[in-house]
């Protein structure tokens, strides 16, 4: 319970109420002050004063002044008259209405306040803003301007050059018809320089202008320049590369994917000794009998062809030439089934498809593609055929077998 | 600020749209005209002359011919006659008489395919020596014209039999600082660049950087070569130091990545020779200065000389479009004026200020 202040004083004059409460030693720091027209309360704990005022005062215009020791409060009344003492006796629940009612206009009070107080901030910073944008623009525009002058003396000074430029074409052309009708005069004024070496009187002639002058001289000396060049031939070759592609065109991760496997194919050469124990050396080599196969097929030896390929297919499965060239000998051999096999062992070797193993690819579509027309199986033929078309567009033989296997698959449906 | 507005600014001065597809713009020397030299949608070719008035372009003629133009070029012609050689997209090499431009004054069926770059030495007053044009073309060959032999190249730059061909993307004219010496640098899609002595008919040096040259320059063309540019696809530039030759190593460069996209042309002031132009595939433009080094050549570990590279520094750059600016172009006869076109259909006339001073 908070102490009550009785001890307080009091004067007044027709329209002032003057009030005198002691803070017993309270700092003025923890004084709280509630005034309303009609009520007074003043809370520094522990102590309490309140007052229920014997008259309405108004509160805007009173002061209180909080120090020393001391508050003192000057309260303006409303209506001039002497009040007969300072508070009125009021029953207990007036009291309490007239206190709530205070809280709650203090209250509100400091929610104006507030808002007001935001809204000046508000203001403020839209003034900032608008200042600081101010002098932005004015910069730019100040730059700016700076930007136009510049563009303006350039505009200038190129108008004048052509002016200028004009005028000396205009000149130009006056001086070439005075020239065209004395050219007699100034020829033989020329001849003149030529033999004596150029005498004052003559050269002054030819000073008349600068650039008649010079044209004058151009048109009558003789053009010496040096004749055509003796016709010459520079043979030039391009950086090598292993692909012939620039570095924008090239599908580097694949070539270099088709690269290691070739290399390995290279390595690659499976041994298997009780075979092999009775062949000769070169007959080891796949290389060897690669060539082999190739020259019994060009002699129409077409058994002992295959023969070779196979001996070099069981040293070494991984070259797509070896099971390509066998699908040529099978396909010769009508054994067709055995050439569509070579051929696609081939393709999936040549993967993936690269530049550089285009023809090879070119070959066993083909040799498959033209197995499968033999077996009647024309669809599949036809894809063979289209993909052999897609490496090479331009080959016209393809083009036109493709085009016949079309006509056979639409005659037949 | 003002430190910003001490660099050179290029600002656009006149933009035209024009209704055809055009490759490339020239000035005509000793005047405020410029050609635009393109193709029409009909598949024909054009050739039109604009002429700067009050900032605006006045087109003062139009050509119409069978074959959409490619390039162009003044280099070889006379300072009063102003022949324009061109190369289309059949492989013909033509000169023509702007006045008369009904028939050509030279004409041959250089290549087989289309022309990609021509260049011009000789002409113009500019240094001495007959007047040469040299065109690369897609079938991998660069040839050497003289307009007084018809029919056939005076020189003829091909690969040897047997070997495939890269198409030949531009060529550029160098070393022509007396009537006997020239110099031809070509640039290939693969990215060879080969500099052929045509005094010694020979290849003098040859170098490969990876990706496409679209574009060869040397700073001057009548001088002891001194320096050139090439610009490749993905950005790059490189700038080579042309006055030291190493035995092996060559010639020493410098390059430097910018653009973010092809680099489709380069072009040095005509008026001061380090200072050069880089239009690139983003249309936009870079101004670069090229300092020298403090010592142009060393010696190596066998004590033999070898050039050094400077640096190159970006002065200004701008935006232009969004397409490619395929060329550019500056006038010989005003410092700073330049021409230039791009795929958008559109030739803009740019105004680079301070170039005095940088």
């Amino acid at each position: 319970m908070p102490l009550i202040v009785r001890d307080h004083t009091w004067t007044q004059n027709q329209n002032t109420v003057y009030i005198s409460v002691p803070l017993k030693g309270v700092k003025t720091a923890n004084v709280h002050v509630i005034c309303t027209d009609e009520y007074l309360k003043v809370s520094f704990p522990p102590f309490l004063f309140e007052i229920f005022l014997f008259g309405p005062i108004n509160e805007e215009k009173s002061e209180a002044r909080i120090g020393n020791g001391v508050a003192v409060f000057t309260l303006q009344k409303r209506t001039d008259e002497l009040w007969e003492q300072l508070f009125t006796n009021i029953d207990k629940d007036k009291q309490k209405h007239i206190r709530e009612q205070a809280i709650l206009k203090v209250q509100e009070k400091e929610a104006e306040k507030s808002k007001a107080k935001a809204t000046r901030i508000q203001q403020e910073k839209k003034y900032a803003l608008e200042t600081m944008m101010k002098l932005e623009n004015e910069e730019r525009d100040r730059i700016q301007k700076m930007k136009d002058e510049e563009c303006a003396k350039a505009t200038a000074q190129l108008d004048f050059w052509r002016e200028t430029q004009r005028k000396a074409a205009e000149e130009n052309e006056n001086q070439q018809k005075l020239q065209r009708t004395g050219t007699n005069n100034n020829q033989l004024v020329y001849q003149k320089t030529e033999r004596a070496n150029a005498t004052p009187a003559v050269t002054l002639l030819h000073n008349t202008g600068n650039t008649t002058s010079g044209q004058i001289s151009r048109k009558q000396k003789p053009k010496d320049l040096p004749a055509p060049r003796s016709a010459g031939c520079i043979k030039i070759s391009f950086t090598p590369r292993v692909f012939p592609t620039a570095l924008r065109e090239s599908h580097v991760p694949e070539e270099e994917e088709w690269l290691k496997k070739q290399a390995e194919a290279r390595r690659a050469v499976d041994t298997d000794l009780a075979e092999l124990s009775d062949l000769k050396e070169e007959e080891r080599n796949p290389d060897w009998l690669k060539e082999k196969g190739d020259k019994l097929f060009m002699a129409g030896n077409y058994l002992a062809a295959v023969n070779a390929y196979n001996l070099a297919i069981k040293l070494n499965r991984k070259i797509p030439a070896l099971f390509s060239n066998r699908a040529a000998c099978h396909l010769k051999l009508r054994n067709l089934h055995k050439a569509i096999e070579d051929s696609s062992q081939a393709l999936e070797l040549l993967t993936p498809a690269v530049a550089a193993n285009a023809p090879a690819r070119l070959k066993a579509h083909v040799r498959r593609g033209t197995a499968f027309c033999e077996l009647e199986l024309y669809v599949e033929g036809l894809q063979d055929y289209q993909a052999a078309l897609d490496i090479d567009p331009h080959n016209v033989a393809l083009q036109a077998d493709t085009d016949k296997i079309r006509e056979i698959i639409q005659g037949t449906t | 600020m003002s430190s910003t507005l001490e660099k050179p600014q290029i600002i656009a001065h006149i933009q035209k749209s024009l209704n055809y597809t055009v490759f490339d713009s020239r000035w005509i020397p000793c005047s405020a005209k410029f050609v635009c030299m393109g193709n029409f949608a009909r598949g024909t070719g054009v050739i039109q002359i604009y002429e700067i008035q009050q900032g605006e372009l006045q087109l003062v003629k139009e050509i119409e011919k069978a074959k959409p133009i490619k390039c162009g070029t003044f280099g070889a012609t006379s300072l009063q006659q102003r022949h324009l050689a061109t190369g289309d997209f059949d492989g013909s090499l033509n000169v023509w008489n702007l006045e008369m431009p009904e028939c050509p004054v030279y004409s041959v069926k250089a290549h087989k395919e289309i022309i990609n770059s021509i260049d011009g030495v000789g002409g113009l007053g500019i240094g001495d020596g007959a007047p040469e044009i040299v065109t690369g073309s897609r079938d991998g060959t660069v040839k050497v014209w003289d307009s007084r032999q018809k029919d056939t190249p005076v020189v003829n730059m091909e690969p040897m039999e047997g070997e495939t061909k890269r198409d030949c993307w531009t060529v550029a004219f160098g070393h022509a600082f007396n009537d006997q010496d020239r110099c031809v640098c070509a640039g290939y899609d693969n990215g060879d660049i080969k500099l052929f002595d045509l005094r010694n008919m020979s290849l003098r040096w040859e170098t490969n950087i990876r990706n496409g040259v679209c574009s060869v320059e040397f700073d001057r063309k009548d001088i002891n070569m001194n320096k050139l540019v090439a610009t490749s696809l993905e950005g790059k530039f490189h700038v080579f130091d042309m006055r030291t030759q190493h035995p092996t190593n060559g010639f020493a460069s410098v390059s430097e990545k910018a653009h973010k996209s092809t680099v489709w042309q380069v072009r040095h002031l005509p008026q001061n020779r380090d200072v050069f132009m880089t239009a690139g595939g983003a249309g936009n433009l870079h101004l670069w200065k090229y300092e020298y080094p403090a010592q142009r050549t060393k010696k190596d570990a066998d004590n033999v000389d070898m050039g050094v590279a400077g640096s190159v520094n970006l002065l200004q750059n701008v935006t232009l479009s969004t397409q490619p600016i395929s060329s550019l172009d500056w006038s010989p006869d005003k410092q700073g004026l330049c021409v230039c076109s791009s795929f958008d259909q559109s030739v803009r006339v740019l105004i680079v200020t301070k170039l005095n001073t940088v």
